[in-house]
């Protein structure tokens, strides 16, 4: 399992690893959407983004602020994410499906990304973890 | 758990200063032992951190629901000078003006028949959970519109009643709101949700008045023992969640720009009169200003419902009150018996105006406002009013519902959805989500019981207890 939801008394936090910084921000995502869906598996919609910020975690912060808002916006459900990051610049192509009541209903909706505790760690070569606290 | 603080008698603890380093006031909070003994560590730490921030006056508060969030504890209260505080979307949260209301019928129990009906009419003409769009679609200057008039736009638009808007916090509109400083992406958010419940707590609620322990104000406020009600808690759905991520990101800057050194990124904050501080504070007045206007047009669609089920008037459904529980505002309170005006965060709190405040509709002035704290899915409401003592205690605050015990994953493995549902049943409460595990979370013993909540807050005297209100049905997202 690349995240593990750890205790929170009022919202969902989740600890994150990765063996790369794209996949901790991939993975980060998929963990966002999971929650918010069961069942996550259409990729007949294709979206790409593409952001900046002023360090790795504020990056990480707008990435899945953003894709919170492509997805409620656009009514989407994303089941893929693959992201590349140069220097301070994230690339990001997303896939995923139209919002059908019957399939992706009865998740938890998240409210927003909170800064409280985001601090991405290099613990080993090229071993990426992060906690993410997301508001419900 | 709770060493290094000093208890200061009855329900009242205090953070001393030097608890974290940088604190320039002190920290109090009001908690039973039996409440003492399950508070979070973290939300202890959360409540000194706000005592950090530049500006802060008295004290970092946090009410009996104190538990762990992010920037300021839930529970929180602070409040800061005009001349050298700051204003912070952590002391506010994502979702701004998450508020509650009660609403009276004048079905009396003992008549109220149909209720499975009843419920699931109400889910079906108001939408909850992820993905909910609402029947009524804004178009984009509808919206603008209701970001600078709030409740009183839907009402004026048929969604309600005059008399509603008297009976909302701030008159369910706060003057302060500028729709310029709310991002398309927030428009974009707001246009389909205006009426929208949302998940996760919110809830609609059909409730009994079981006891009216202050016969007095309980004739007041409108409600008497018997009396089926409604209750309905959400707030300004993705519209103010955008408004606080927008916000949240370039009060990061000005922390840096203004040199503020804070223990918490989430407590990103910059000066009230400083332009980003201005910019966020009147955009946070527009998304509290759309919350207003989503739970009047909910409550509107509600009442057609109870018109169309059970032949009673529209007019008949009386809102008591409508209490705003994530925002900050200008009040005017009494510091070292001098009248200031400051800038009051709340943050999972509600406010508890006493006696004589002209925010106070004129009806309920010479008893204090009416305050309205929902219980756990399953256990009672109450409903109390503000106090003189919570104007010189908490800066005119209370408590804003149960608070969380056991995280969102221990309820889920602790509590089954489907054997709730059937246990709530057996106690004759209908529950209607839309999904089970949503039920799992919100079990009521996830959360501190209401009644000892209630218990503080009344002993603390931040609020008098004037009715309790059982649930008999409800719907979540």
């Amino acid at each position: 399992m690349p995240f593990t939801e750890l205790e929170h008394t009022a919202d969902i936090l989740v600890r994150v690893s990765a063996s790369s910084l794209e996949h901790l921000f991939a993975e980060s995502a998929n963990a966002m959407f999971s929650f918010m869906h069961e069942q996550r598996e259409g990729r007949s919609v294709m979206r790409k983004l593409s952001l900046e910020a002023a360090d790795m975690d504020a990056l990480l912060h707008d990435f899945l602020s953003e894709l919170l808002f492509v997805a409620e916006v656009d009514n989407l459900v994303f089941s893929d994410i693959e992201v590349s990051i140069s220097g301070p610049t994230l690339q990001a192509t997303v896939y995923g499906e139209p919002f059908d009541p019957e399939v992706h209903a009865g998740g938890t909706e998240i409210k927003g990304i909170s800064y409280y505790g985001l601090q991405i760690r290099e613990e080993q070569d090229h071993h990426f973890v992060v906690e993410v606290l997301f508001d419900v | 758990m709770l060493e290094d603080l000093r208890k200061l008698g009855g329900v009242e603890w205090e953070i001393p200063i030097g608890y974290t380093p940088h604190m320039k006031v002190p920290g109090k909070f009001f908690l039973s032992d039996r409440l003492a003994a399950e508070v979070d560590e973290g939300a202890i730490q959360q409540l000194a951190n706000v005592a950090t921030m530049p500006g802060i006056v008295k004290y970092a508060l946090a009410m009996p629901d104190i538990h762990w969030g992010y920037g300021f504890p839930i529970g929180g209260v602070a409040a800061f000078s005009l001349d050298n505080g700051v204003i912070s979307p952590g002391g506010v949260g994502f979702d701004i003006n998450c508020g509650v209301r009660l609403v009276t019928t004048p079905i009396r129990e003992e008549d109220f028949d149909n209720r499975r009906e009843l419920i699931e009419r109400l889910f079906r003409a108001v939408p909850t959970g992820v993905g909910a769009r609402t029947p009524h679609k804004l178009s984009r200057s509808e919206l603008e519109k209701v970001l600078i008039e709030g409740a009183s736009w839907v009402v004026e638009h048929g969604y309600g009643m005059q008399e509603d808007l008297v009976h909302c916090e701030q008159g369910g509109r706060m003057e302060e709101a500028d729709a310029a400083h709310v991002s398309e992406k927030a428009i974009q958010r707001g246009i389909p949700q205006c009426g929208t419940l949302g998940s996760g707590n919110h809830f609609l609620e059909i409730q009994a008045a079981r006891e009216i322990l202050d016969v007095e104000a309980a004739e007041t406020f409108g409600i008497a023992e018997g009396q089926i009600c409604m209750m309905i808690h959400c707030g300004s759905r993705g519209l103010g969640h955008q408004v606080c991520t927008d916000h949240l990101k370039t009060l990061e800057s000005s922390t840096k720009k203004y040199q503020i050194d804070l223990p918490d990124r989430q407590l990103a904050c910059a000066p009230l009169q400083s332009k980003e501080g201005e910019a966020y504070f009147a955009a946070m007045a527009a998304a509290a200003n759309y919350a207003w206007a989503n739970r009047q047009m909910i409550m509107h669609n509600a009442r057609n419902v109870f018109t169309e089920l059970y032949g009673i008037d529209y007019e008949e459904m009386k809102l008591i009150y409508d209490v705003a529980h994530n925002v900050a505002k200008f009040e005017e309170h009494l510091v070292d018996e001098k009248r200031v005006e400051l800038c009051v965060h709340r943050k999972g709190a509600t406010r508890a105006f006493g006696p004589d405040r002209p925010e106070v509709p004129r009806e309920f002035r010479a008893t204090g406002q009416p305050v309205i704290i929902p219980g756990s899915m399953g256990t009672s409401s109450y409903l109390l009013k503000g106090t003189r003592t919570a104007m010189e205690k908490s800066f005119g605050s209370t408590c804003h519902g149960a608070g969380r015990v056991l995280s969102r994953t221990r309820a889920k493995k602790q509590f089954k959805g489907a054997t709730l549902k059937k246990e709530l049943s057996e106690k004759h409460i209908i529950i209607r989500a839309a999904s089970n595990a949503v039920i799992a979370e919100e079990a009521p013993g996830a959360y501190k019981p209401s009644d000892e909540v209630v218990r503080v807050v009344d002993e603390a005297g931040l609020s008098r207890v004037v009715a309790r209100l059982e649930p008999l049905g409800v719907i979540k997202g």
